[in-house]
Order: C-alpha cells, then structure tokens, then sequence
C-alpha cells in the first residue's frame, strides 16, 4: 500500500481524505464508513443524487479491506462561498437543504452542513463532499443544523439586511459566522417574525446557555423525522424568498458607458477574430462584468472564468447562466485588487485565487476596460499589473483606454489635487512596462473611441 | 454511531423541537391561507422562477427523463 498525502483540506473527517495522484483528485474511504458508502452505494442513492446532478458523480477505483478509492469528476476550477454571488449562495443552501431532505426520505442525514461542501460547475452548484451522508438514527435532531444556519442562513440574512458584500465575511470565518454575531447584526424587527426568531434568537441563545456543558448532562430532545422535515421545508421556503434590498443597477450598464453600438461591435470582434486564431479552450475574463463579452465569443470555450468585483454584475450573469442553461461559464465575484487569500489551517484549506488560477492556467486573459481601474483607482503601476497577468496565462487581451477617453478622465478627476501624480498614465508608459513581460502580437484602436486594444504573449514558457 | 468532528452543538439540538413546532404551525398557516386563495380564485399566476422547489425526484430526474426523449 503506497502512503497517500491527505490535500491539506482534507482532515476533518474521519471517514476518509482527499488526495491527489498524479494530478488527479482522488478520495480514500476509511474502514469506518464503509456500512455508509456500501448502503448508499447497494440503494442507489449516490447513482439517483448522480443523474439529478446535485452530488459530484465519481466511480470507484479500487476497494479492499483497508480502504476504498474512489475517483470524483474533475471539477476544473473551484470557487468558495465568499466569492458567490447572492443567488449563487442562495442556490447552494438550497441544494444543501434538498439533499438533507432526499437523504431522510431514504433513510440518510447529511452530517455537516459546510458551506465549503458546495461548489459550482457546469453552470450550477455541485454538493462535492461525498462522504457526508451518515445513516439517519431515528427520532434524533439535524446534527448540522447550527452549522446550516452559520454557513448558510446566518450569511444570506446578513446579505439581506446589509448588501451583499456581507457575504465576504465567511472569508474569515471558515467554521461560518458566529450565531450570536448574526443574532445581533439582525435589526429588532427580526425578533418578531417567527421564523427568525426561532431560526436565529432562540437558537442563539440556547447555543449560549448550553455551551459550557462539558460534561455533556443536558438531554438532547428527540425529534421526529416529520418535524426535522417541517424545518428544513420552512428553511427552504424562506431562503428561497430571500432577495437583497439593494436594487441592481447592473443591467443597464452598457448603456451607460461611452460606447457607440459600432465600436461596441467592433471591441467584440477584435476579440473573436484573435481567438479564433489561437484555438483558445480556457477563458478567464478579468472584470468580465455579466459576461457579455465571453458570450459573444464564436469559438468553442470549455471553460470560460467571468469574475467582478460587482456582485450584481456577477448575479446577472448568473441568473443568465440559468435561463440560458449555459454550462461553460462560471461566475464568481472578485476584487482584482484583493483577490481571495488562502485560508484556514497551515493557510492551506482553502486556496488563494492565485494560486488556483495558476494552476488552471487558463489559454487567455481578457482583461477589457480594467486597466484604468487599476492604476488610476487601485495606484497600481503598469509594471505591477504586467507582472499580475503574466502569472497565469500565455495569452492577453487588454483593453488600453487612453488618457482622453472620459472615465480615464472622470477617474483623474476624482484624483483632484493629486491628479498630477498620475502623469506617467499613457499610452507609451503602458507599452512599455508591459512588454517587458509580453510581446505585443496585435495591436488596433477600436474606432470612434478612445481605446486600443492589444494582444499579447508572454515572453517567459 | 455518528463521529462529531465539529461542535457537538447541544444547544442547537434540543431548540430544534422548538424551531420544528414554529414551522409546523407556520407551513400549516400557509397551506391554509393557499387553500382559501385557490378558493376564492384569488391565486397570482406564479412567474419563472429561478429556484424550483425542494424535491429532488420530482424536480429533477423528471426534468432530465423528459428532456432526454
């Protein structure tokens, strides 16, 4: 038996680990749950949560008396909860509660509740933790209710009541955010809806009281499998009710920034005559907005990565993704600026966006009117955002707005009287700096505007 | 035997009896109050909505067996 590496995520669980062999992502399953996986495996529950496509489908390697193996689908890129958009969380606490649903309909109960267990592929959320399905003891509460409500409810209320940017919070707290801190963040009105009340207060505050029971004396109350199931529909009707009070003021967009039809069209085939060329499959847009850009792309992408720092622009194009049924495209929210750090234990639980990217190495970045964002709003030099996008991929599309163009001016003019320490943003300047890391392959200005867009290749393998 | 690997949670647990009661009542309500609308024919047609509801079966390995003939 060779010694397997546990993914330094992957410890939390007793029943077994994840590790990768040869660049692939494979699951060891312990003695321990073995009656689990063979129950749910001999009914059929993982093949039926499989053609619904809710649970990662995986197949089984190899089995012995030691250990299991099994291989999940390859998911290429992941994204973590706190770089979803609104609907995207919501979409992920609902698929949490149908399968805990699904699951003690069949006899099962999901064990943990994670946020982290959910992810998004082929344009939905995906429940990735195999193993979290325990056998249902009858009469016994939902062990990963808290942990639901700190993962999941907790985050959306606050997305609720105070923008959608709350939801950045997990980022910190990788266990979910605290119930008394979601308790207290609530306003007063909220202690008079019931659902709250006992969804949050209540639940607070017996969390509180019983906290220090260390000698484990208080009686847990059984409850029947009817009234487990009353709470996870009210929870479901809920949620899925959820909206953010803030009102998008994403979809008119285009509308409002300086382009003419004509150039618009034009940006879009200056992007899809270079593609084409390049026989891209991996796509990462860098302040892809909704996605317009990458839709109209003619080529056949596997893969396209559309983020921004907007998370209505993200919602949009998410809720598009649905309609449209795509399932290319994945949509995640990120600040360019501060993109998403390594998190937990070792700072190895949860990968840095860097380092993820890297690894998924896209075959282009688009990165279409940002550029001036991030000098002019982020003071970020040229020769750092060179040095920034020459990490991850081999091919980039940058969108260069000149000094003249109206948001470069509007953005120097919220420099007011620092507005001449932003001198060196030109063109020349810009060139410069990036083609110390790339070759410039293609250059064309986009007509009646005043904008030219590049395509450029690393010089480094 | 369930391994705990996170907090065990006891408060959670045993408020679960109570959050259970305060939905039952609360879904109870709603199938009334959805029962007298269909009655008086007062029930708003339903928009596309995002999200379906809660049934995996249903929802989903239906959709996929018609979408497949």
């Amino acid at each position: 038996m060779t010694h397997k590496k546990a993914h330094p995520a992957s410890f939390r669980d007793p029943s077994g680990f994840m590790f990768v062999e040869e660049g692939i992502v494979k699951r060891q399953i312990n003695p321990i749950y073995f009656k689990q996986y063979f129950a749910l495996k001999d009914s059929r529950f993982f093949e039926k949560l499989f053609n619904s496509q809710v649970l990662i489908p995986h197949e089984e390697l190899s089995h012995s008396s030691e250990q299991i193996i099994i291989q999940p689908e390859h998911i290429p890129f992941i994204t973590y909860p706190y770089e979803w958009c609104f609907n995207q969380y919501k979409e992920a606490a609902l698929l949490t509660l149908k399968l805990q649903k699904f699951s003690l309909e069949h006899g099962f109960s999901l064990k943990d509740a994670s946020a982290f267990n959910v992810t998004f592929h082929k344009g939905k959320a995906i429940f990735i933790d195999t193993l979290s399905f325990d056998f249902y003891i009858e009469n016994s509460p939902w062990r990963a209710y808290k942990q639901f409500v700190s993962h999941f409810l907790g985050p959306l209320l606050m997305a609720h009541y105070h923008g959608a940017q709350s939801l950045k919070l997990m980022s910190n707290y990788i266990d979910g955010i605290p119930l008394n801190m979601i308790a207290s963040m609530l306003p007063f009105k909220s202690k008079l809806n019931p659902f709250l009340y006992s969804n949050i207060h209540l639940l607070a505050k017996f969390e509180d009281k019983y906290h220090e029971d260390y000698n484990g004396e208080s009686k847990v109350k059984s409850l029947s499998k009817k009234a487990q199931l009353n709470i996870i529909q009210s929870l479901y009707d809920f949620i899925k009710k959820l909206s953010l009070k803030e009102h998008s003021e994403w979809g008119n967009y285009y509308n409002k920034i300086n382009y003419t039809d004509a150039a618009f069209n034009l940006k879009s085939d200056i992007i899809n005559n270079w593609i084409s060329k390049l026989n891209v499959k991996t796509v990462i847009d860098v302040g892809g907005n909704d996605g317009t850009f990458v839709r109209r792309i003619t080529s056949n992408i596997e893969q396209a990565l559309v983020c921004d720092i907007d998370n209505n622009a993200v919602d949009y194009n998410f809720k598009t993704i649905k309609e449209n049924k795509e399932r290319f495209m994945l949509p995640f929210v990120l600040d360019v600026l501060n993109p998403s750090a390594a998190i937990g234990f070792n700072n190895k639980e949860r990968d840095s966006f860097i380092k993820r990217i890297k690894k998924f190495q896209p075959d282009i970045t688009l990165a279409l009117a940002v550029i001036h964002h991030m000098s002019l709003s982020g003071n970020v030099t040229f020769e750092m955002s060179a040095q920034f996008f020459a990490k991850f991929s081999k091919h980039l599309i940058i969108e260069f707005p000149k000094r003249e163009d109206s948001w470069v001016q509007r953005l120097l003019n919220n420099k007011a009287d620092f507005k001449d320490y932003f001198g060196f943003y030109n063109i020349e300047n810009f060139e410069k700096a990036y083609t110390n890391y790339f070759e410039i392959i293609e250059k064309q200005p986009i007509e009646n505007s005043e904008r030219v867009m590049y395509l450029l290749k690393t010089k480094h393998d | 035997m369930i391994f705990l690997y996170f907090d065990p949670a006891i408060g959670a647990m045993i408020v679960q009896a109570i959050v259970a009661a305060i939905a039952g009542v609360l879904l109870f309500s709603k199938n009334l109050l959805l029962k007298v609308k269909v009655f008086l024919g007062i029930v708003k047609p339903k928009d596309e909505e995002l999200f379906d509801d809660i049934d995996i079966e249903r929802s989903e390995i239906e959709k996929k067996d018609s979408s497949d003939s």
